[in-house]
């Protein structure tokens, strides 16, 4: 008998999209935006071991490129970039917040609850194997939006943006077994260019106000 | 017959790129020049061949229903006549000094990729590579508002980047939500992300998974689309780009964006019955409607002005798709029009910036004396945008009040009183604008500017007049074709 059947490998799926999960609740209580980056990267490893076991599980073999991109885009490039624009910026923590950390774990578990409640009708669709990573992936997509919206300084409303980013693709891969390469493929491309053209717009932030803390603009109001 | 759809779409990019290359200004100008008849002609002739076959497809990369060819219709023509205006535009700051060679050629690059990428996402039959065309012209959309680099525009640009990257997310939530639905029923290909196929086995898919699938795509492309309340990044957008760039966004992006939600709830309504996105439509198209029209009467800068009309505008569309049946075929018409007219305005609005290089309404009045082609684009393109005949949107919105009436009569008198408001805040806006005490010269313009703007506004208002009460034969047929595809007759009281 092999020693991976596949209640063990069901499993194994939830618990590595429950570790993406807790590493969202990470990144909503650290204040050092170098930790956040780590954090991030992190989470991108863990994503790619997760789609990685899915591939291996069910033979679906194209989910093993999106992992291998998602190790090099999102474990390695992104968070390079993010760092030297850390250092460049010489940003290195989050002051002032506009929720203080203990409220937003609190709300982060609510948008947990909210996530499963959500998804509990559509949940008995998916794929046995790996019921529970639509709930969890759309609680991830909801703590990397509510990051967006309690930091302050457009370099951790990046990492907001790219948590979102790991919960969607949790999402594709691990619910829906993956979407056809060529989407993925597109998907990768997008995040990327995405990621530097919010570089550059923090770079050119920074050079306008001398600062990237988004609370700073506010010339553009009714 | 298939090369003009791929004319269509390569020409953008090919004028892109080249823009890139060659070295010189009036290559430049050239590529535009010829990229700009190539979209109008190439737009026209897919149209005409849509009308005559109902479709056209080039293998799987590129495919073209009645929807696909009413958006290339207005892409086409406005991305054609916004291309001549941006010639102008760009010509008029390069000479005055604003610009390098560099900056300007790559404007025109990131302007036709943007264009290349619209028209890429209507002719898809795959939601996930239309997702990917959409993010693409959002992404270079990002970096046109933050063109000019002042803070303002960066500050607009930053908005629109965070909101836009966001509510895309969303979108591409819904998406994967069609998938894990489809697949069930389709298989784990790319069969089960085609419209085509989706459209067959609707009634199938799991109506909870698929009623989610579309909240999340009404949210995530309702933010690019401006609607209400996920709207605001768009008046600053719209204030803070070229003016162009402004044209572009108001007349295709959100129109774009529109076109991605219906095509969503066209598969919510064959798979758990109109009702559902239809009550949501209503709601969301009445709310941008009344804070537009809340907006439109405090507006003191003039491209804001027209920015809140847009968000009206794309109420008053969502709000007929969301009424069904002769609705419909009134949202389609409305958004074609509106394109024409709001790029028209904007075009005037460019001159008028260009003239006096600030955007405050109420210090540019006479402006039918002292800049009659600005003033004459926006007295007719506002004219047009208030909703009076002679015009397309004089019927459309007639039409969807009818409709309305028949439908769901409690919205109906909500609707007409918001329309109303709208009318007269905008027209009041305008009149300050054209008319009055003559606000001194400001800068000339250059006889190239004005040359390319007049163009651009001509065969907007051309085409814009010729269509106006009237619908031709051609695009009844089309209309029709669309109105099919919801799955409900038409019946135009």
């Amino acid at each position: 008998m092999p020693l991976l059947t596949p209640h063990v490998g069901s499993q194994l799926v939830d618990l590595g999209s429950a570790l993406l999960l807790l590493i969202c609740f990470a990144i909503v209580a650290q204040r050092r935006l170098s930790a956040c980056v780590d954090l991030f990267a992190l989470q991108s490893v863990f994503l790619a071991a997760t789609a990685a076991l899915v591939a291996f599980l069910t033979g679906i073999h194209h989910i093993y490129i999106a992992a291998a991109l998602t190790i090099v885009i999102k474990a390695i490039v992104i968070p390079r970039i993010l760092k030297r624009v850390i250092e460049r910026l010489n940003v290195a923590r989050e002051l002032v917040m506009n929720v203080n950390v203990p409220a937003g774990l609190l709300i982060c578990g609510g948008l947990v609850m909210l996530a499963f409640f959500i998804t509990q009708p559509i949940i008995p669709l998916g794929f046995l194997l790996t019921r529970d990573s639509l709930a969890i992936a759309l609680a991830i997509m909801l703590i990397g939006f509510f990051t967006m919206i309690a930091r302050k300084k457009a370099v951790t409303q990046v990492i907001g943006f790219l948590v979102m980013e790991n919960g969607l693709f949790l999402g594709a891969s691990a619910a829906a077994y993956g979407m056809p390469l060529i989407v993925e493929l597109g998907v990768f491309f997008d995040v990327l260019v995405g990621a530097l053209i919010i570089g550059i717009y923090t770079h050119r932030l920074q050079d306008a106000f001398d600062s990237v803390d988004t609370s700073k603009l506010t010339i553009l109001k009714e | 017959m298939v090369w003009p759809l791929i004319v269509l779409v390569a020409a953008p990019v090919l004028a892109g790129l080249g823009s890139l290359l060659v070295k010189e200004r009036r290559a430049v100008e050239a590529l535009q020049c010829i990229q700009a008849g190539a979209l109008l002609a190439s737009a026209l002739m897919v149209f005409e061949r849509v009308v005559a076959d109902g479709g056209l497809s080039v293998g799987i990369l590129l495919q073209t229903d009645a929807l696909s060819a009413w958006l290339d219709l207005i892409i086409g023509v406005v991305g054609s006549t916004g291309t001549l205006f941006a010639v102008g535009y760009m010509g008029e700051e390069f000479a005055r000094g604003h610009l390098t060679l560099q900056r300007y050629s790559r404007f025109f690059c990131l302007f036709d990729l943007y264009v290349a990428a619209m028209l890429t996402a209507v002719n898809q039959d795959n939601i996930a590579i239309m997702w990917i065309a959409i993010e693409g012209s959002t992404l270079s959309a990002a970096l046109l508002i933050g063109f000019e680099r002042s803070q303002a525009a960066l500050e607009a640009g930053w908005k629109y980047v965070i909101l836009s990257a966001v509510g895309i997310s969303l979108a591409l939530f819904g998406t994967i939500l069609i998938y894990y639905s489809s697949e069930h029923v389709l298989g784990v290909s790319s069969e089960a992300l085609r419209w085509s196929q989706l459209y067959q086995v609707a009634e199938r898919l799991h109506p909870a998974a698929i009623k989610i699938a579309f909240i999340f795509a009404l949210v995530g492309y309702g933010t690019k689309a401006g609607v209400a309340p996920m709207h605001t990044w768009l008046p600053d957008a719209h204030a803070e780009a070229p003016t162009p760039v402004s044209a572009m966004l108001s007349a295709n992006m959100l129109t774009l964006a529109v076109y991605a939600i219906l095509r969503f709830k066209i598969i919510t309504d064959r798979t758990v019955g109109p009702e559902f996105c239809d009550t949501l439509l209503v709601g969301l198209g009445s709310l941008s409607l009344t804070v537009a029209a809340t907006f439109l009467l405090v507006q003191r800068d003039f491209k804001r002005l027209f920015a809140y009309s847009s968000i009206e505008h794309i109420g008053i569309a969502l709000l007929g798709f969301g009424i069904g049946g002769a609705g419909t075929f009134a949202g389609a018409w409305h958004l074609l029009n509106h394109a024409l007219a709001k790029s028209a305005a904007f075009y005037g609005a460019g001159l008028v910036f260009l003239g006096h290089e600030h955007r405050m309404l109420d210090r540019v009045t006479g402006l039918l004396v002292h800049m009659p082609l600005a003033g004459i684009a926006i007295l007719v393109a506002g004219l047009a945008l208030a909703g009076m005949p002679p015009f397309g949107l004089f019927t459309s919105e007639l039409l969807i009040a009818v409709s309305t009436y028949a439908v769901r009569p409690e919205v109906a008198g909500v609707f007409l009183l918001l329309l109303t408001l709208a009318f007269a805040t905008l027209l009041y806006q305008v009149f300050r604008m054209i008319l009055g005490v003559p606000a001194g010269p400001g800068r000339p313009l250059g006889r190239q500017c004005c040359l390319f703007a007049g163009t651009a506004i001509g065969v907007n208002m051309a085409v814009l007049g010729a269509i106006g009460l009237n619908v031709p034969q051609e695009m009844t047929v089309v209309l029709d074709a669309i109105v099919k595809l919801f799955g409900r007759a038409t019946e135009i009281p």
